[in-house]
């Protein structure tokens, strides 16, 4: 389990986090749901460090991260396997290498380990034959899911996925989102994802939090998201064409 | 920790050029610091020999024969006096590529195809998140990219201003011979006369110098790339200037301090 407790965040004089609170459960799939700019990638990003938090603390099963040094920190970030908006995959690297990286850098397995592994994961992921290709020969949904593995290489037990849906078609976007759902629930991880697509919601959250303008408005989950009564998380839930005719 | 290289924020502008240093320091503590893995130091040191030393060859080799070139003309159409041997024509190539062309020159056009080529490399990984992503797997980001561009620099540099040296030589003595304005004896004892070593010595400290500017100044620039395409190519501009206008004090500063 990973809880924020009363967050808050700012760049200057701009306030995107504010006193947030809420926990994402193990084995579960929890989103963070929102607009653009409601400050989605700003709260991931504080929850695995890469901002600075101005106020609160963010707690990793009863660890204080808030609190550690940056040596503690490190370790910790080995359990943590993070899947960024754009893949973030290392452009100069082949597939192979990409999903390797973490195996080389922080284990000690043998060639044949490590290769056994990438293959492992890359299968899981539904992708063969791909391991000598470079990052720019693959479509989105292929990066997607080769960031997927590289995220999992290392049995992570928090996943961290930054609108992994963003960019790709309704299909495609469908499986990924049930390719970390599986993942979560096979493996026991804690996840979290960012997103504003309304599929995902209905589809795999388990956990829902609504951020609006920086701050926590809703916390439920996919059954209830559809019967509230808060009318800003109405407005995004039943904001496209779709969703609206669903309601009517 | 993307914020612990942000101090410039919301600073006036006249405090920027103290806070950027405060930042540059930063980030070189953590640069310079032991490699987590040695095996892929070395991998990636390789790496950068080839990508920033050996496709520079090409290029210095070029400009510097052309520069030896120019300058053995210039010498030999000035030198209108009977009391000045055309030996001296030699001596000046030599004089003038060992002493500055060669180190300060080559390390400028250097500042500019290598050290627009890191910034931009750094940056585009800072705004496609791949930074981010090094660092959320618990690698230090700063030691494992910019570490081996600054000890690459730091070993291939010195090769190419020396190559740089000889071509310099080589192009003048080129063009002396090629059009017959001084004889290949009369120009290699120009090249031989009042010959010190301690004059190479000297242009390789500058170049060790140099090479330690534009690697760490571009990889700084690099690295603290803020937004998308755009401040990707700003930021490889102000690498390239950034560190010719450092190249170019320092070597005033060096050269009264060697010549001392
Ligand atoms: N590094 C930063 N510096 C300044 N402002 C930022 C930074 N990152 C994000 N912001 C601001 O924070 C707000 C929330 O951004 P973000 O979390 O990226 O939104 P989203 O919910 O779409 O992921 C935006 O207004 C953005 O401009
Ligand atoms: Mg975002």
């Amino acid at each position: 389990m990973i809880e924020a407790k009363e967050v808050d965040k700012s760049f200057g004089e701009h306030h995107v986090l504010k006193n947030i609170s809420c926990s994402f459960e193990k084995g579960k799939t929890n989103l963070i749901i929102g607009q653009s700019g409601s400050g989605k990638t700003v709260l991931m990003k504080c929850l695995v460090g890469l901002y600075e938090v101005d106020h609160g603390r963010i707690i990793y099963d009863d660890r204080n991260f808030s609190e550690m040094d940056f040596e503690q920190r490190k370790n910790l970030r080995q359990e943590i396997g993070m899947l960024f908006q754009g893949g973030a995959l290392f452009d100069y690297m082949t597939v192979e290498e990409n999903v390797m990286f973490p195996l080389n850098m922080f284990t000690h397995q043998t060639k044949e380990e490590k290769l056994d592994r990438v293959n492992f994961v890359l299968k899981r992921v539904n992708l063969e034959n791909v391991n000598r290709l470079m990052p720019s020969e693959l479509s989105g949904g292929m990066r997607k899911r080769v960031a997927i593995a590289r995220a999992i290489s290392m049995n992570p037990k928090y996943l961290f996925c930054d609108e992994p849906n963003s960019g790709l078609d309704p299909q495609t976007s469908g499986v990924i989102d049930q390719l970390i759902n599986e993942i979560t629930k096979e493996y026991g991880i804690t996840t979290i994802v960012n997103t504003h697509d309304m599929n995902s919601v209905l589809s795999i959250g388990d956990n829902v939090a609504f951020i609006y303008n920086g701050e926590l408005w809703w916390n439920g989950n996919k059954n209830t998201i559809l019967h509230t009564e808060n009318k800003e998380l109405n407005e995004f839930v039943f904001g496209t064409e779709l969703t609206s005719r669903l309601k009517r | 920790m993307k914020d612990c290289c942000n101090f410039s924020k919301n600073i006036p502008v006249e405090f920027k050029v103290f806070t950027q240093t405060g930042d540059y320091v930063l980030l070189m503590l953590r640069v310079f610091t032991k490699p987590q893995k040695a095996r892929i130091f070395w991998q990636r040191l390789m790496d950068e020999i080839q990508g920033l030393g050996i496709e520079s060859i090409g290029i210095v080799a070029f400009i510097s024969a052309f520069m030896g070139a120019v300058v053995a003309i210039q010498t030999a159409y000035n030198i209108d006096s009977p009391f000045v041997p055309l030996s001296a024509v030699g001596f000046t190539v030599r004089q003038s590529v060992i002493l500055e062309f060669s180190p300060t020159v080559i390390s400028l056009i250097l500042a500019g195809k290598v050290g627009s080529r890191i910034a931009s490399e750094i940056g585009t990984m800072r705004v496609t998140e791949q930074i981010d992503a090094l660092e959320i797997m618990g690698v230090n980001s700063a030691n494992y990219l910019i570490f081996p561009k600054v000890v690459a620099l730091l070993l291939i540099n010195p090769v190419l201003i020396v190559l740089s040296m000889w071509m310099g030589i080589l192009g003048g003595w080129l063009a002396m011979s090629g059009f017959g304005l001084v004889t290949t004896t009369d120009y290699v004892d120009g090249i031989r006369l009042d010959f010190e070593a301690y004059t190479i010595f000297y242009s390789l400290m500058k170049t060790l110098f140099f090479a330690f500017i534009i690697s760490t100044i571009s990889g700084f620039y690099g690295y603290k790339t803020n937004g998308g395409a755009l401040e990707v190519g700003q930021a490889s501009t102000k690498a390239v200037v950034v560190s010719s206008i450092l190249i170019i004090l320092f070597n005033l500063v060096l050269t009264q301090l060697f010549l001392t």
